[in-house]
């Protein structure tokens, strides 16, 4: 069957979601394309507003409710900006153990995605449940990988989903050593279960597809690690700026179909952020053994599938494990816990890299304390534009399939980016209207 | 190695989208009477499917708390076995925050890795009101003080 001589539409139906609702319309006439809606529907803004006249203190609690998925990431972005603003500098043993805490999210996030929410789509199964009939053995190897993460984060930030542990200037109470004792022989499994992952990811059939060129590729980067806690944001079209210095490069701007600001470049063009532009901008600082499994199935610098961020995501997987076993091995409890905090009026800037790509956090406090302005800049609506473009741009080059597999590339490929509304679901209620 | 408690109740939902927040208040409540007995575990969570599955594993009875939107009465309490979880699938996405979907396909998941609980029931809330905010709606403050007083009746017949 052709399609070169009619209308099509694919709709996907506005879906109710906890951390994000969304949906996506890709339109067709006459064989050509003419637009990509990705419509998502986000918290934060809810959140900007709620945390004005609250207590400094009060972010790094209230933000991990706005993402059931990654709320660490929203913890250590908020207390990153906020410490910036009250000029507080935190031990390297806290730094360490924030690391230990956001590696535990990574694995948690990444295994979900890989076994449940993406390897279906590449291994032709509708979703993860039926990918587990038939493939037990990857999915509860998957399932394990993401409860250790979890013990993780309930071990550092208290508890696994919305951690309580975390306070501006550092943790309420350090993880005692038995439990890190503990989570390091879970890690030494997890280690080499990972790199398994990678071996099986990388066998996966993979849509010949490339990024759009005028895409930009924005990541943190850090001196010596590959960036959860990053300090500078560099891009591949040669940007290096701190957080204070984001909005004077970028900006969020509203677009009629979405109530997620759209993220934007003042000089123009896409940008991503994410697993793939991670790893093109920081793969020398890899860990070991992350590094060398890379190597193995190919993985370069230069990679810009965006089906490949599945492979991505694992090879990461494999450095927050092993990073994560070095934390938990040569762990002693830090002489404290925090750093004292005294409240005082400033504004601050703060950036980590949550699984999904760079979250920043910008935080105007008052001599009292209470926050004046908050706001907060997801991943996801970063990525709105660039996942529309890169759609257009896969669309145009697949227009000859039928309408099911234009509509299952197309599900595949937004769920590359792990936005909030794929990771909750596999695209409920797609349907194709022929106009 | 402890063993895992007999009974786990977990609360899905967000105090943040107001009466999304019922299972969150269902739990602070219960927790007064059985925090401290070891045969009963009180787990909050955001409805993430693995999550719920990896929550109850080790106990045979799981009690499910979620706040849901069927056009009863606010407050009313909702008693479903998970085994007829699929019906309530057909009525359409009832539960605020969107958790049905997520407690279904945990349900499936859990099938098929055989890792079911021997009685697995979920205890819905009925709301009204799940847009962005803090606080219950007074219906769903009373629903949630209903929820309680029959759960701990549930949990004294089961450990009886």
């Amino acid at each position: 069957m052709t399609h070169e001589h009619r209308a099509r539409r694919f709709e996907v139906d506005a879906l109710a979601r906890v951390e994000g609702e969304g949906g996506l319309i890709v339109e067709i006439h006459e064989g050509a394309l003419t637009d990509v809606r990705l419509r998502i529907f986000e918290p934060p803004r809810f959140f900007e507003g709620f945390l004005r006249g609250r207590m400094y203190t009060e972010p790094a609690d209230i933000t991990a409710r706005i993402c059931g998925i990654c709320p660490v990431a929203y913890q250590m972005s908020a207390c990153q900006a906020i410490e910036h603003a009250l000029g507080v500098q935190v031990d390297d043993e806290i730094r360490t153990l924030r690391s230990l805490l956001y590696c535990g999210e990574w694995i948690e996030s990444h295994a979900l995605h890989i076994h449940l929410l993406h390897a279906p789509d590449f291994l032709g199964y509708p979703n993860g449940i039926a990918l587990a009939a038939d493939h037990r053995a990857e999915v509860e190897r998957g399932l394990r990988l993401k409860k250790i993460g979890n013990r993780i984060v309930e071990v550092v930030g208290g508890r696994a989903v919305h951690p309580v542990n975390v306070k501006v200037g550092g943790f309420y109470s350090a993880p005692s050593p038995v439990s890190m004792h503990e989570l390091a022989t879970e890690l030494r499994w997890a280690l080499e279960a990972s790199l398994e992952i990678v071996r099986w990811v990388a066998t996966f059939p993979m849509p010949e597809h490339e990024l759009p060129d005028h895409t930009t590729l924005v990541a943190l980067r850090h001196p010596t690690e590959y960036p959860m806690l990053g300090e500078r944001l560099v891009s591949t079209g040669g940007l290096d700026i701190d957080p204070s210095q984001w909005r004077n490069h970028f900006a969020e701007e509203h677009v009629e179909h979405s109530t997620a600001l759209h993220g934007r470049m003042l000089v123009g063009g896409d940008y991503m952020v994410g697993p793939l532009a991670r790893f093109a901008l920081n793969s020398d600082h890899l860990a070991p053994h992350a590094a060398a499994i890379a190597a193995e199935v190919g993985l370069t610098a230069a990679e810009r599938n965006p089906f490949r961020s599945i492979v991505v995501r694992a090879v990461e997987t494999v450095h927050a494990c092993e990073v994560a076993l070095a934390i938990a091995e040569g762990y002693t409890p830090p002489a404290r816990s925090f750093v004292p905090v005294e409240p005082r009026a400033g504004v601050g800037c703060g950036w980590t890299e949550a699984p999904r790509g760079m979250l920043f956090h910008r935080y105007e406090i008052d001599a009292e304390g209470r926050i004046v302005t908050a706001q907060i800049v997801p991943p996801t609506s970063q990525n709105q534009p660039s996942i529309e473009h890169d759609l257009m741009h896969l669309v145009e080059h697949s227009l000859h399939l039928d309408d099911a597999a234009l509509e299952h590339l197309c599900e595949q490929a937004v769920r590359n980016y792990d936005p909030c509304i794929s990771c909750a679901t596999h695209f409920l209620d797609m349907r194709v209207i022929r106009t | 190695m402890t063993a895992a408690p007999l009974v786990t109740v977990i609360g899905i939902g967000n105090p943040y989208r107001r009466d999304d927040g019922a299972a969150a208040a269902v739990l602070q409540r219960l927790a007064t009477q059985w925090s401290a007995d070891p045969r009963v575990r009180l787990v909050e969570l955001d409805g993430e499917s693995v999550r719920l599955v990896q929550a109850w594993e080790g106990s045979r009875h799981v009690w499910i708390v979620d706040a849901v939107r069927s056009g009863r009465p606010a407050g009313s309490i909702h008693e479903v076995d998970a085994a007829h979880l699929a019906d309530i699938d057909d009525t359409g996405k009832r539960l605020g925050g969107g958790h049905l979907m997520g407690l279904s396909e945990a349900v499936d998941l859990a099938g098929a890795l055989d890792l079911l609980p021997t009685d697995l029931r979920i205890l819905g809330i009925e709301g009204v009101d799940f847009d962005n905010g803090v606080g219950l709606s007074a219906d769903v403050d009373a629903g949630v003080d209903a929820a309680v007083a029959f759960l701990s009746l549930a949990l004294r017949d089961t450990l009886a």
